[in-house]
């Protein structure tokens, strides 16, 4: 019985919540018609900062692919304008230094080579035996231990669009992860409903470029969840081309083609994502793309590809002045009481040295 | 009044002079050099050696050094104080250092990543601290230095004294130290990336240009370091201050990566750009060439002539150097590309084999044991004591009583500090402390047997065998032969052209270095085995079990038509007679169903099948 009653209530208050909102634009458009457009645009994003994590969970050489494929969505969205320090990207072997690559230091995704995508900067996150689903499940819900570095943190809040890419190999329902574990779709939604509960994103853009893609995000059922991937159920997801210098496939065929969509994109476009759903039609992909939009609350007609792929730092304005305190260093007093007979030898002037390099008891 | 505050008036003076000389040393510039090292190596190798040094001139055990920062990094600096760092030194390094051919490099490291760090006294929990620690600078680093926990790391007794000034109540046994190494550890451009963002020129400008990663990475050995370490701030050493030095060192194989095979070499072809500018910060930009083998240029010729040329003595050896100064040949000539040109036909230079050289591999055969030996060489005509630590991962179970210290078939006395492994939980950690005799090689030995992991602690690539990681060898030689490490007061390398200390009249030279890296192979399962099984097992069940148990229970009895009738029958013949208007269909549907009646099921042996069935779905 209380249920019912409880969903009636937060119905109403749904209602009356829409209705002040509405009021509450009437009031702006009212008051500003000349910046309506600028207005219109600063409450549509919904979102104050941007995030990335990027996974390739295979291993080994004959995996180059999807080293290439997660590289290439890192430098995408590091282009687009979401910087190092928001971008969590987890690389399960080292391709660009393999003592199998005969061009040291560099993973390319074409066999034309004009784009290194490993380049000169790039921060691996996570690397060869730390990409695990523990980790992976980790860094999403948050529950890393006290000392893990910012670097290898997702700092999200609930204004943070959050953009999930993840490749590999995997299954019916799973993902492999090194060859030796494998996250299931249903550990997946989970994680992504802790992450709501725990406020930890505004919008989340999971993207799949897997076997049996589709089955990833078929047991979602957490709120602004949108999602894409490269294949249905019972299909296979595959490589795009090889490159005869290397021997192995360089890149899969969905990221290659939402890569040269993702190449048109500047950081001010207006694209949206129902045109990148469709970058990859089946005569190209072989595959067919599937998306997941039911639990995705604006349209994807309207939503712009750079509210995942782009970085936003909205900046707001504050009238009145914050005054500073300033804050002075500890007096030398506190420093001393704390610091032990070592380290205040300074105060007394000695004369330091240099310790014997082997202790003389051995000699 | 004035008269009894006259005596008081020195003491104010001095503490009011105390004063101003303290804050005049805080105000104080950082002083940041770099300097490049190339030195030709046997067989055309040219060894380069980049020495970033920033001295900064503050106390490390003053918390209020951490509050301001100028030029040393501050990302750093905040860890170094969180977490009570006195001395740290980190290497990474992909490939092998070959000491017999190349002699000593400036900093020795082993391959993969090498961490070793002093806490300072009132550290209380160091344990803690270190886990930390790795995890903080992991993460600084883009390494996987996390993985530095309590498997991994020992607390080094004898070798790994603190390389910086340490306190004299530091005992020489301290426990506030921790070694631990990764030899796995892949070492690429992203490791390269934040190391060189922690210069104060970044890589804009100065002699970090010259980084190129390709090049780097196709080299035969390269290494990036970062240490810090408490240094004196003057010659007379009252005052305390840090110094961090940045190194990153290559051995290019010319003579095979050129087109045309010659050994000529230049900056431009060994880093993929010429030099066109110093770092504005830098104090001091400097490339200095060892040409201690090629004095009177009988091997190869320089072009441009060096600022000048300086020749020192360190112990019994004479070492000869061009130096240039950077900023001076980039203001005039707006580029320098120093280019070593060989005569023709080339001679080649060749290094005589260094005092100290060691090979360590792996004995004995199977899966079940093994040995570790360590060859070490002493080319020196006088014995030389040395330290030997080896760090083993528990699942190689030494066994302490097999081992030996052997010089030319006599054993060699030892002095031992082992620590034997405790499962997942502590690696074994030995230490001898022994003599090698003069011109000689001692072998150290020891057996193991390897443990069975469980299924969960295989890696992902558990056929590639599991790495141990390099011993290290130190020791305080006489000769500088092969020798380029700095003295001790400086990680600069133009210290060594400092006066030697007075009264040293047979100096002693630090050498430490380490052996190769060794890869075991473990008695590995089938990690498949598991549904191989299960899927055998079904199938056995599925085809022989069922068939077999189908035969054998069931009985063929003949039906007799005069039974009575069940309930079921009554009904079927109720259906026959009311569609048996149509007599086509009725002639064809009585047949079959006659046969089928023909043969009646027992329903107890039916049931039984049914519990055997269900037993069988849970055993599998």
């Amino acid at each position: 019985m209380a249920t019912p009653c409880i969903n009636k209530f937060s119905r109403l208050t749904a209602v009356v919540f829409i209705f002040s909102i509405s009021c509450f634009q009437g009031f702006v458009y009212s008051n500003s018609a000349t910046n309506v457009d600028s207005v219109e645009d600063f409450f549509k994003s919904g979102h104050t900062n941007n995030w990335a994590v990027l996974v390739d969970t295979s291993r080994f050489w004959f995996n180059y692919r999807h080293v290439a494929n997660v590289l290439s969505v890192y430098r995408s969205v590091k282009r687009l304008g979401i910087p190092d320090s928001q971008i969590i990207l987890m690389v399960a072997d080292d391709m660009a230094c393999n003592p199998r690559n005969p061009r040291p230091a560099t993973v390319f995704n074409n066999a034309n080579q004009n784009i290194n995508v490993y380049g000169d900067d790039v921060e691996v996150d996570y690397r060869g035996y730390e990409v695990t689903v523990e980790n992976f499940i980790r860094v999403l819900t948050g529950r890393l231990p006290p000392s893990t570095p910012r670097s290898k943190r997702l700092l999200s809040d609930e204004r943070s669009n959050i953009l999930v890419y993840m490749t590999g190999h995997g299954g019916d329902g799973f993902l492999k992860f090194q060859d030796a574990e494998e996250v299931s779709s249903v550990e997946l939604a989970d994680a992504f409903e802790q992450m709501w509960q725990k406020q930890r994103y505004h919008e989340l853009f999971f993207m799949i470029d897997t076997c049996q893609a589709e089955s990833m995000f078929q047991k979602f059922y957490s709120p602004n969840l949108l999602a894409v991937a490269s294949s249905r159920v019972g299909e296979d997801s595959l490589s795009h081309h090889v490159d005869p210098a290397l021997g192995v496939y360089v890149i899969d065929r969905y990221t290659y083609y939402a890569l040269e969509f993702l190449e048109t994109v500047k950081p001010g476009s207006k694209k949206t994502m129902a045109q990148f759903f469709k970058v990859c039609p089946k005569h190209h992909c072989i595959s067919t793309v599937s998306t997941r939009t039911d639990l995705f609350k604006r349209n994807v007609t309207d939503t712009l590809l750079t509210d995942f792929f782009g970085g936003v730092r909205n900046v707001e304005l504050l009238t009145e002045t914050v005054s500073l305190d300033k804050i002075d260093l500890p007096p030398n007093n506190d420093l001393t009481n704390s610091c032990s007979k070592d380290s205040c030898a300074t105060n007394e002037n000695t004369k330091f040295t240099f310790p014997d390099q082997i202790p003389k008891v051995l000699i | 009044m004035a008269v009894p505050a006259s005596p008081e008036l020195p003491t104010m003076l001095f503490v009011f002079i105390f004063i101003i000389t303290c804050s005049t040393s805080v105000a104080q510039k950082d002083e940041f050099t770099e300097e490049l090292l190339i030195k030709p190596l046997s067989r055309g190798y040219v060894y380069s050696h980049f020495q970033f040094t920033t001295k900064w001139n503050a106390s490390i055990h003053d918390l209020r050094t951490f509050s301001h920062y100028n030029l040393f990094p501050k990302s750093l600096g905040e860890v170094l104080v969180r977490y009570g760092v006195q001395e740290l030194h980190l290497s990474q390094t992909q490939g092998l250092w070959r000491h017999k051919l190349w002699g000593y490099p400036v900093h020795d490291a082993p391959p993969g990543a090498e961490l070793w760090v002093w806490f300072k006294p009132s550290v209380k929990d160091i344990d803690g601290a270190w886990t930390d620690l790795v995890n903080a600078v992991s993460g600084l680093f883009c390494s996987s230095l996390n993985f530095l926990d309590s498997k991994s790391t020992i607390v080094p007794r004898w070798s790994f004294r603190p390389l910086g000034l340490a306190s004299k109540s530091t005992s020489p046994f301290s426990r506030s130290v921790r070694y631990g190494a990764l030899p796995k550890e892949i070492v690429c451009t992203e490791n390269l990336t934040p190391w060189k963002k922690l210069l104060p020129c970044d890589s804009k400008a100065g002699l970090s240009t010259l980084f190129n990663a390709f090049h780097f990475h196709e080299a035969n050995y390269h290494s990036l370091g970062l240490h810090v370490r408490p240094i004196c701030a003057d010659e007379a050493c009252t005052q305390e201050a840090i110094e961090l030095s940045q190194s990153l060192s290559v051995v290019t194989d010319v003579v095979s990566t050129s087109y045309t095979g010659s050994p000529n070499w230049q900056i431009r072809s060994l880093f993929g750009n010429h030099l066109v500018s110093a770092c504005p910060i830098a104090a001091k930009s400097t490339i200095m060439v060892d040409i201690t083998n090629n004095v009177d240029q009988s091997s190869f010729r320089l072009t441009p002539s060096p600022t000048i040329t300086d020749t020192i003595k360190r112990g019994p050896h004479e070492h000869t150097y061009a130096v240039y100064d950077v900023r001076q040949f980039t203001q005039s000539n707006r580029v320098l590309n120093i280019e070593a040109t060989f005569n023709q036909p080339p001679v080649l230079v060749e290094l005589s084999p260094p005092p100290i050289h060691t090979h360590r591999f792996i004995t004995g055969y199977g899966l079940e044991d093994g040995g570790i030996s360590c060859l070490i060489h002493n080319t020196l005509s006088s014995n030389q004591s040395i330290l030997y630590l080896d760090l083993l991962p528990w699942f190689t179970r030494v066994k302490f009583n097999t081992l030996e210290v052997v010089n030319n078939g006599k054993a060699v006395p030892y002095k031992v500090h082992y620590v034997p492994a405790k499962d997942r939980s502590r690696p074994h950690h030995l230490e001898l402390s022994l003599t090698l005799w003069a011109n000689s090689v001692t072998r150290v030995h020891f057996t193991f047997t390897r443990a069975y992991l469980k299924w969960t602690e295989y890696p992902p690539d558990a056929n590639h065998g599991f790495y141990i990681s390099s011993a290290v060898i130190t020791a305080l030689v006489p000769s500088t032969l092969e020798y380029t490490g700095p003295p001790q007061a400086s990680s600069r390398l133009d210290s060594m052209f400092a006066n030697q200390p007075l009264g040293a009249s047979k100096p002693r030279f630090l050498v430490r270095i380490h052996t190769e890296s060794l890869l075991v192979s473990l008695p590995t399962p089938d990690f498949s085995m598991p549904y191989n099984v299960i899927c055998l097992t079904c199938t056995v069940v599925a085809i022989a079990f069922g068939s077999i148990h189908n035969l054998t229970t069931r009985r063929l009895v003949p039906y007799d038509p005069a039974s009575k009738k069940g309930l079921l029958s009554k009904v079927k013949a109720f259906l026959q007679k009311i569609f048996k208007k149509s007599p086509t269909t009725a002639g064809q549907g009585d047949q079959p169903a006659q046969v089928n009646e023909g043969i009646q099921e027992l329903t107890e042996d039916k049931s039984a099948l049914g519990t055997d069935e269900k037993h069988s779905s849970q055993e599998s």
